[in-house]
């Protein structure tokens, strides 16, 4: 049981990363719109965040370095200002999509209006953050999130055309009424969610507090290869379920009741309630991820002593911060805003802080002065930067794209 | 950009350096930066800056002159200016005593308390006044 | 003086000409012990002759992995030297003077 738990942190981060609010609904989007068509990138950005997070949890068991702290250290104060900049409002923006996604969940399951929930929702993740431990945190919300295999099951109980599924998987296309434009837009939308930056911050200081060191790399090996590669198959779980009952009947995806059709339709209402159960888990996960994500990296940058393993008296700017940003966030839901709407937007900062994020990581861990002998081998190396490459070309891509296609219209 | 000639050093004209004896650090590499340590392990801030002993600005150094060395790691508003330019009054920065610091590695470590330095103002004061006084606060997270 | 108005700055010779930008300060600790740790003493400046955003100091530490970045650091970083402090003549607010008969060494780090 042990050894099960001892992945929760990988579950965790892949959850958020994978399955939060805006990945439910643009997995569903894609899967209404495309098809299976886009599933290769779920693929290759599983493949780039296996590759990252792992060296950054090696960095941060060999060297006891999170990653935030090695940018400013390697990259300068200005490169490290700028990636705190743009990675501070996509934590904002996530944060708040996240608090209204779980109070979307579960205006879904009570009918209750659903800014009623908001100040629950953000009472609730603030209570986690102050007084749960980070290990009973990760494994609570890890294990409950993994509820969305019912995308899994539901897919099964649909009895969907496998062949149709897997031609557009293995030789995608885009159709006529779609266009290049806005398929790209989307293969960057994923990529760039599948690699977000707060996925290897939290990753890597989730390595420092639960103190993983030189012995615990095979640990850290097995939450990556387990947690990511589950968090992808999610996506293409929950996608799949959209292609088969969502861009037949040509629905549109706009709302959560949408995302959950499928499921509902599979499996009635047991289905629907096991579902409810991991949005809400897996958006509770997320609010967490990215709430000490926004923390973590504002005191790595500016040396503070962080960590939930501190009591809050010592580390009281820490707190501090992230009380401010989740007080931030309810005050931007308060004005009504759409809370899948904004993470939508978010992908532009993601475009920006993806090359500022992932090249630090790949020099520290090749540097030996941090990791000893542990340095990077020929091979992961290699991988890296090619990786490199496609992130500074997603990077460079994003924006143009996102204002030719009207943020995929 | 300058009207200056700019003249090219060959790699003929370099030379083997001379060996100093002890611990040799760059500033940009090794300190700056760098994450402070205290004596405890506990953070208290990054390197922003470094403060010097001399030499006087637009002064003509003398020949002999001793060199000068590191007075003080500093933190605080210095950073700001660091990044955009200008400098900040003497009396505004927060030094980090030179004597003080115990070790220089992957981070610098002080071998004195977070607490009893200038540096951790900002923590003590949010301790004391905001989330000390927030049930909770003082609990270790058990 | 604080370091940072001193990294960035023009380097010129005795004649006026420019050599280069300050990339970097080297400090040794062989001196008396204060009370932890001896006094950093000034030993020189690195210069560089293009620019001083000096980052990654590959070209000082002899690192040689991520390959690309290692040659590309390399080469735009080619040439620099150091600069004793007894042949530093003047550090002024724009620009720091060299003595007539300054030597140039090699930048690298002792190992």
């Amino acid at each position: 049981m042990k050894r099960l738990l001892g992945v929760a942190l990988g579950i965790l981060t892949a959850i958020g990363g994978f399955v939060d609010i805006g990945d439910l609904v643009t997995n569903a989007v894609v899967g209404s719109r495309f098809g299976l068509s886009l599933a290769w990138v779920v693929v290759v950005g599983v493949v780039g965040i296996c590759l990252f997070a792992n060296m950054s949890g090696r960095v941060a068991a060999v060297s006891g370095r999170a990653t935030f702290e090695v940018i400013r250290e390697r990259m300068g104060p200005r490169a490290g200002l700028a990636n705190l900049a743009a990675s501070f409002l996509i934590n904002l923006m996530t944060v708040t999509a996240e608090i209204g996604g779980i109070a979307l969940a579960l205006q879904l399951a009570s009918g209750v209006a659903y800014l009623l929930w908001v100040p629950v929702a953000l009472l609730a993740v603030w209570l986690v953050i102050w007084r749960v431990k980070f290990k009973i945190m990760e494994n609570v919300t890890g294990l409950l999130g993994l509820s969305l295999i019912v995308f899994a099951v539901a897919l099964f109980l649909l009895k969907p055309d496998w062949g149709v599924l897997a031609s557009q998987a293995f030789a995608p296309s885009v159709s006529q009424e779609e266009g290049p434009g806005v398929y790209w837009y989307f293969a960057i939308a994923l990529f760039g969610a599948a690699m977000t930056p707060y996925e290897v911050f939290f990753f890597s200081s989730g390595a420092v507090e639960e103190r993983w060191k030189v012995k615990d790399l095979m640990q850290a090996r097995m939450n990556v290869l387990l947690g990511f590669p589950l968090g992808g198959f999610l996506s293409v779980a929950i996608a799949a379920c959209a292609a088969v009952v969502l861009l037949p009947a040509g629905i549109s995806v706009t709302t959560l009741s949408q995302v959950a059709l499928p499921v509902a339709q599979a499996g009635g209402q047991l289905a629907l309630a096991v579902l409810i159960l991991g949005v809400v888990a897996a958006t509770f996960g997320a609010a967490l991820e990215t709430t000490l994500s926004s923390g973590y990296t504002l005191a790595q940058f500016f040396g503070w002593s962080w960590g939930k393993f501190r009591r809050p008296a010592q580390a009281a700017r820490f707190h501090m911060s992230m009380i401010v940003v989740l007080l931030a966030g309810a005050a931007v839901l308060a004005t009504g805003v759409d809370p899948i709407l904004v993470t939508e937007y978010s992908v532009v900062f993601s475009a920006i802080a993806l090359p500022l994020t992932y090249l630090p990581i790949l020099i520290v861990a090749n540097d030996p002065q941090y990791m000893g002998e542990h340095v990077n081998n020929r091979a992961v190396n290699i991988a890296g930067l090619v990786y490199l490459v496609i992130i500074l070309a997603a990077s460079l891509a994003a924006i143009p794209l996102m204002i030719v296609t009207g943020a995929g219209a | 950009m300058s009207a200056e000639k700019r003249r090219k050093i060959e790699p003929s004209e370099i030379r083997p350096a001379p060996r100093p004896a002890g611990l040799v650090l760059d500033a940009q590499l090794h300190l700056l930066d760098r994450q402070v340590l205290d004596v405890d392990g506990v953070p208290v801030t990054t390197v922003d800056d470094l403060e010097l002993s001399g030499p006087a600005p637009d002064e003509p150094i003398p020949e002999g002159a001793a060199p000068p060395s590191i007075t003080a790691l500093l933190t605080g508003p210095v950073l700001g200016t660091r990044i955009f330019g200008g400098r900040p009054p003497s009396n505004r920065l927060i030094r980090i005593p030179w004597d003080v610091v115990s070790g220089v590695d992957t981070v610098i470590t002080v071998g004195v308390r977070s607490d009893s330095l200038e540096a951790s103002w900002v923590e003590r004061w949010l301790r004391n006044h905001v989330i000390g006084r927030i049930p909770g606060g003082s609990h270790d997270p058990d | 003086m604080i370091l940072t108005d001193l990294l960035g700055s023009d380097v010129v010779d005795s004649k006026g000409e420019r050599l280069g930008e300050v990339s970097d300060a080297r400090f040794a600790l062989d001196s008396a012990p204060t009370q932890l740790l001896s006094q950093a003493r000034l030993v020189g400046i690195i210069v560089s002759p293009r620019t001083a955003s000096s980052f990654l100091g590959y070209e000082r530490q002899g690192m040689t992995q991520p390959w690309p970045v290692a040659q590309l650091l390399r080469w735009w970083h080619r040439g620099s030297f150091l600069v004793l402090w007894e042949d530093i003549a003047m550090m002024g607010s724009q620009e720091v003077v060299l003595r007539p008969d300054y030597v140039a060494y090699e930048s690298g780090l002792p190992r």
